[in-house]
């Protein structure tokens, strides 16, 4: 019983240093806005209208995040698969790319959120 | 069981006793205070908070990354290869609607002949052990096939500079890349940024082997 137990502990324990051996962590939750400034201001630009510091060499405009009338003409889940899975998801620029692989579904969808907030607009329903 | 203590006492040593030219690395990057701007012990940055803080790119890997005799080099006389600095969010400043980079931050590393091939020979014994070695496959470079995937389907360029060509800035160029980086780190870098850097400002995608070794070729020719 006793021996049972202290084997039971003993594996956790070598599964735990097994997890924190890991280099690859499960990173926390970042807030849109974080996620927004270091991921795509380098291509949308610190005010959001496509004037990043990449932009120059882009042969495609990046989207004005903050301009309604283009933001409302695209529905929430296309923005949502455009940000996971990038532009050519959505028959877009491949210059647009796919950040799936980088944020979680939920830093999507908040990311989505921040963007209506840019636009001060709704997705098209 | 102790046979297995034992092979793991004398693993450990042979990490923990470097070549005498290391030990005299250790002391120089030591006493030029290259960790007050390079991360010289692991972990990366883990939160875009800490990402913010980096001065310089992590070094704490430099053995699996770099190429030594570039090395040597360049910590003699560094140039500048993030042209938009190294966290490109603490180097740019709006003029009108668009960004612009503003003194991106330089390296300060000025040392002798003689000390940086001793502080290479240090930095080149910081490896993470995890890389696989031997993955790169030198073969003939398919450089317009290349080129399609890496500035059309992609849109690396996007982001990195191509020699002649030109491209983004908020990340290193690739002018000389193929001088300065190992081979079966770009391999790993690029098929997994994050195992590298958790919070990378580039995408992460799937490529297959061919694909992965197509792009490195391709690199490694880049001048
Ligand atoms: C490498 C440059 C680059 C980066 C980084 C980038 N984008 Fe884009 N983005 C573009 C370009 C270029 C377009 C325009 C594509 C087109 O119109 O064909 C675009 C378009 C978009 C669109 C509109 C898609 C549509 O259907 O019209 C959204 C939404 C978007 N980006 C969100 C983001 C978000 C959110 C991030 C950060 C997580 C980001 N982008 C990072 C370049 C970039
Ligand atoms: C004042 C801060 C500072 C100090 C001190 C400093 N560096 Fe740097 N170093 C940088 C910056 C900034 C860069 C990035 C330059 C660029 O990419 O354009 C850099 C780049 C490098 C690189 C290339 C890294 C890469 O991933 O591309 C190496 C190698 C390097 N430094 C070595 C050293 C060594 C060795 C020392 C000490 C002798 C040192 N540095 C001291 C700021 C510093
Ligand atoms: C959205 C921007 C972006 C795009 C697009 C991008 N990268 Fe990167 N790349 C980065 C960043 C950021 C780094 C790391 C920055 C650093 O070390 O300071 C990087 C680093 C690298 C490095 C290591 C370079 C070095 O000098 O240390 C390689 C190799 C690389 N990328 C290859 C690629 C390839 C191949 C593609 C296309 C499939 C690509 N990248 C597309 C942003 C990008």
């Amino acid at each position: 019983m006793i021996m049972t137990r202290l084997a039971s502990i003993l594996f956790f324990a070598i599964l735990a240093v097994g997890f924190l051996g890991q280099a690859d962590v499960a990173v926390a939750k970042e807030k849109a806005a974080d996620n927004y400034s270091l991921y795509c201001v380098q291509c949308h630009g610190s005010k959001g209208t496509g004037r990043g510091i990449n932009a120059p060499a882009l042969s495609v405009q990046p989207r004005n995040h903050t301009s309604a009338k283009d933001m409302s003409s695209l529905t929430d889940e296309s923005v949502f698969k455009s940000i996971k899975e990038g532009g050519v998801a959505v028959g877009k620029s491949t210059q647009m790319p796919p950040w799936g692989g980088i944020l979680t579904d939920e830093e999507v969808t908040d990311l989505v959120k921040h963007l209506r907030g840019m636009c001060k607009c709704e997705g098209k329903k | 069981m102790t046979r297995i203590l034992a092979l793991a006492v004398s693993a450990l040593m042979a990490v923990a006793a470097p070549s005498a030219m290391a030990a005299d690395g250790k002391a120089l990057v030591e006493s030029n205070k290259c960790g007050s701007c390079h991360k010289m012990v692991g972990p990366s940055a883990q939160t875009i908070a800490e990402v913010m803080k980096r001065k310089a790119p992590d070094l704490f890997y430099a053995g699996s990354k770099f190429n030594k005799d570039w090395l040597v080099k360049y910590i003699q006389s560094p140039t500048t290869l993030r042209a938009g600095g190294v966290v490109y969010l603490n180097s740019i400043s709006l003029n009108g609607e668009a960004d612009v980079v503003k003194d991106p931050p330089k390296c300060a590393s000025k040392l002798s002949a003689g000390d940086a091939a001793a502080v290479a020979d240090y930095l080149m014994t910081l490896k993470d052990a995890s890389m696989k070695t031997g993955v790169f496959k030198p073969g003939k470079v398919k450089k317009a096939r290349a080129r399609v995937v890496m500035m059309k389907d992609e849109a690396c360029n996007a982001c990195h500079v191509f020699p002649g060509k030109g491209g983004g800035i908020s990340c290193p160029t690739f002018e000389g890349i193929g001088e300065r980086l190992n081979p079966d780190w770009m391999y790993s870098f690029i098929q997994d940024p994050k195992h590298w850097d958790p919070k990378v400002w580039m995408a992460k995608r799937d490529f297959d082997d061919a694909t992965l070794q197509l792009m490195v070729n391709f690199l490694m020719t880049a001048d």
